[in-house]
């Protein structure tokens, strides 16, 4: 990979030179090195692949790769594990809480970053506070919280989809990221808008928002990543598989299956699958996004 | 301005519904007894009792001692600026205590409501139990006059603080640019309430407490335990501020015998401090292993995950090819859902003899191991096992190590990220400078890159930590019943006392102390550093 355009010649000229040499041998070990890492990322991924298309003495047997492949290792762990509702669940899920989180951490981060009023560094602050608070504090009032909402609203919540979404739809996080990217628009453009009669919200809609556009792609990806890998909130609000989503179909088939580790490892791949190509698609956002976000908070 | 308010309103509601108030709502339900959903009677700070046993009379204590000390500081350093400056502070004092009374009053009106909403289902019981019913006693109990009392005490000091904060605000703009000493004095004022509250709490408790041995006829050793360790928290203080002290004298003798001191010190502490396991093992077994097991993950993995992604981020930041395509593979284990990439690390950790691992180990001729099955620690498995170490010293159990692998894993990835994106923040014209001043390859790491990455790796850190106190997911995916809890991190053990016993106080309770500790984490965090980080 390293030395591969470079022709037999030109290399042995440049191991006759000392200095060349050491140059070409620190590249060497640094190109070992990230590949080991590399592999080590990966390879778990690769084994999973390799086993869902096992059949079942291959899994249990210890075998690396698969004489024929099981492709309808697929279809059966589609079927067993009742993939089509909890992978429709997680879909509406993720929808719901993240369209309900784009208007309302927009509307908040737009007030904050481009509106004065009084009190602004104190409710920031608060806002800010609450990213400390641990997950688990939440569990037990939210549940109660819930479960009071569910009985005097007319729709039910527990094992529905307010539970499961409503809570997700405002988060700091999200409102401190759409406002870092909001406050760069300069002031001028909000002038010029109501030069040209826009009120605040036009102007968010039609001006800030686009310019914005790789931090709200950046809160949409979050977004759904953290809705498919929402767990422990989901296992408290669910009773019955109406309302389930991905993460929690998983894992209870992971308990069913039991010794179908060539299932187990199809069911994995399944639920892998959408975020892992969304993430190639759009690396770039989730990486950068991550880097912008990560440092500054 | 109005609008202002109206485009923040939504967010705050629900932030506020679900983020904020749930706080409030933990510390109240964290003092009921309550099992299997039936709201329990008022049992003081009996759940922490449960939990950390006696500690928690001197942890109240000491918050309390804490919140006084900063209410005086802060109004200290306002006062000595407005006499310094000639600014006018004081005007600021009424308005802002008002304010912070208001709130203090609020949050007591919300433990005047609670009560009495959560009494709601145990009424309906007996009649039929329609929603019409539950909806009409939820209104019924709004209208009580003891919670429109305590509720609209709180909003007029609240909104009177807050109307005359603006008034005063809007005579000062005119003048100068004075600054607003609005925030410390509310902030001081809610310490000082907060702290008055905790100590009254824990007067009565303590009381409480006697007048039950008492009548059990049992001795309580409370006062020594606390009167020794508290003794100890003090000359631990001490001798911090003794060592820092120490780094300001100029003279080398001043500044040996002061750190002579200090270490004394310190061990005098130790010594008064070695009272809290006995405390300590009075408490809740499973709460204290569930720390024990995160302290372990959080000594096991960070500074392993740390140190590789930083020698990944720093070869990957040389002029590579493929630069972008190792960024990508690195960067998957940890987009990938982790429920996923959990199971497959369930197989290759698998106790069966022809899994990945046990399969590695027969090739060199080693008996297969147990994995996330093995509850037994790791030290004590290296030793052979015939001595027992005791659950400190024999380490993490191998299935917490297996669990820990698996953590590295995913974040190394996510710290390699990070750490590229903070040597891209490095100007250029500083290694510039340094080849020419003859640093080579490893000088140039050691002078300019990690001075100029301490932010970072203080942010990482920090954040792996605190991250660690709040895992749940995959800890709960990949722990196995035969690992006997020794993989049940803090939350784990909050979750099971939440779902598997609904002992709904109790987990408010361990919520609570595991805030507790993230926020002293958080604390001696930045008090390190301050000092330490260099903010280029």
């Amino acid at each position: 990979m390293a030395s591969g355009a470079v022709g037999a010649g030109a290399f042995r000229a440049r191991l006759a030179d000392p200095a060349a040499r050491r140059a070409a041998i620190n590249q060497g070990v640094i190109y070992v090195v990230l590949i080991v890492g590399a592999a080590a990322s990966i390879l778990p991924f690769l084994y999973t692949v390799s086993v869902s298309l096992m059949n079942l003495t291959e899994a249990t047997g210890g075998r690396a790769l698969p004489a024929t492949p099981q492709w309808s290792n697929y279809v059966e762990a589609w079927q067993d594990a009742q993939f089509s509702l909890y992978f429709m669940n997680s879909v509406k899920i993720t929808l719901i809480s993240v369209g309900g989180a784009l208007v309302f951490c927009a509307l908040a981060a737009y007030a904050f970053a481009q509106m004065e009023f009084p009190g602004k560094t104190f409710l920031f602050t608060l806002l800010l506070s609450t990213l400390m608070l641990p997950e688990a504090i939440t569990w037990v009032p939210n549940f109660i919280t819930v479960s009071w909402l569910g009985r005097i609203s007319p729709v039910p919540w527990l094992n529905n989809w307010p539970s499961l979404t409503i809570p997700f739809m405002a988060s700091a996080f999200g409102i401190f990221l759409l406002r870092q990217f909001f406050q760069q628009i300069p002031r001028e453009l909000w002038d010029s808008a109501q030069i040209d009669g826009s009120g605040h919200l036009r102007y968010l809609v039609r001006v800030v928002l686009p310019l914005s556009s790789a931090a709200v792609m950046t809160l949409v990806l979050f977004g759904f990543v953290g809705a498919w890998n929402a767990l422990a909130w989901p296992i408290l609000v669910t009773t019955t598989p109406d309302w389930r989503p991905i993460s929690y179909g998983l894992l209870s088939f992971l308990d069913e299956a039991g010794a179908l580790l060539h299932l187990q490892m199809a069911g994995a791949i399944i639920t892998m699958l959408p975020i892992v190509v969304l993430y190639f698609f759009t690396q770039r956002h989730f990486i950068e996004g991550i880097a912008t976000t990560g440092l500054k908070g | 301005m109005l609008l202002a308010y109206s485009f923040l309103a939504p967010a705050f509601i629900i932030i506020g519904l679900f983020g904020l108030f749930p706080l409030a709502f933990a510390a109240y339900e964290s003092t009921l007894r309550g099992l299997n959903k039936i709201v329990g009677s008022y049992d003081g700070l009996g759940n922490y009792v449960k939990a950390v046993d006696n500690l928690i009379y001197i942890v109240t204590f000491w918050i309390a001692v804490g919140l006084i000390y900063f209410a005086v500081s802060t109004i200290a350093r306002a006062v000595q600026e407005h006499r310094q400056e000639q600014t006018n502070a004081m005007r600021w004092a009424l308005p802002a205590t008002l304010t912070a009374a208001g709130t203090a009053l609020f949050a007591r009106f919300i433990f005047v409501l609670l009560p009495e909403m959560l009494l709601i289902p145990s009424k309906l019981r007996g009649q039929n139990n329609t929603q019409e019913a539950f909806r009409s006693l939820v209104v019924e109990t709004w209208w009580l006059p003891k919670v429109q009392v305590a509720l609209w005490i709180a909003v007029v000091l609240l909104a009177g603080g807050v109307v005359w904060g603006l008034f005063v605000n809007r005579t000062v703009a005119r003048d100068s640019r004075e600054p607003i000493y609005f925030v410390p004095f509310f902030s001081a004022g809610i310490s000082l309430v907060s702290a008055a509250a905790l100590i009254w709490l824990t007067w009565t408790e303590i009381n409480a407490a006697y007048a039950g041995a008492l009548e059990e006829g049992v001795g309580l050793e409370l006062w020594s335990q606390i009167v020794t360790i508290s003794a100890g928290f003090l000359l631990l203080l001490l001798a911090w501020r003794l060592w820092e002290s120490a780094g300001l004298r100029s003279s080398n003798t001043g500044m040996a015998m002061r750190l002579v001191g200090a270490v004394a010190l310190m061990a005098g502490a130790w010594v008064l401090i070695a009272e809290l396991p006995r405390v300590v093992s009075a408490g809740d077994e499973d709460w204290w292993n569930g720390l024990m097991a995160t302290v372990f993950y959080v000594l096991g993995t960070v500074p392993i995950q740390l140190g590789l992604a930083l020698i990944l981020a720093a070869l990957l930041f040389q002029k590579i090819r493929g630069q972008t395509l190792f960024r990508v593979l690195y960067f998957l284990p940890y987009v990938a859902p982790f429920v996923g990439t959990a199971a497959v690390f369930r197989i290759i950790f698998s106790n069966r003899p022809t899994a990945p691992l046990n399969s590695l180990l027969d090739l060199f001729g080693a008996e297969p191991l147990l994995w996330l099955s093995e509850p037994a620690g790791i030290i004590q498995m290296i030793t052979g096992g015939r001595i027992d170490l005791g659950p400190i010293l024999s380490g993490p159990s191998l299935a917490l190590v297996a669990i820990m692998i698996y953590g590295i894993w995913t974040y190394v990835g996510f710290d390699t990220v990070i750490f590229l994106a903070g040597l891209g923040a490095i100007p250029n014209e500083l290694y510039e400078v340094a080849d020419i001043d003859g640093a080579g390859g490893w000088a140039q790491f050691r002078h300019v890159t990690l001075p100029l990455l301490s932010p970072t790796i203080y942010f990482l850190s920090l954040y792996a930590v605190i991250g660690t106190f709040k895992a749940f997911n995959h800890i709960f995916v990949l722990r196995q019943a035969a690992a006997l809890g020794t993989t049940d991190t803090a939350s784990i053990v909050i979750f099971q006392a939440f779902k598997r016993d609904t002992r709904y106080g109790y987990a408010s309770a361990l919520a609570i102390l595991l805030l507790l500790i993230i926020m002293v984490i958080t604390l001696v965090n930045n008090r390190i550093a301050s000092r330490r980080v260099f903010y280029g």
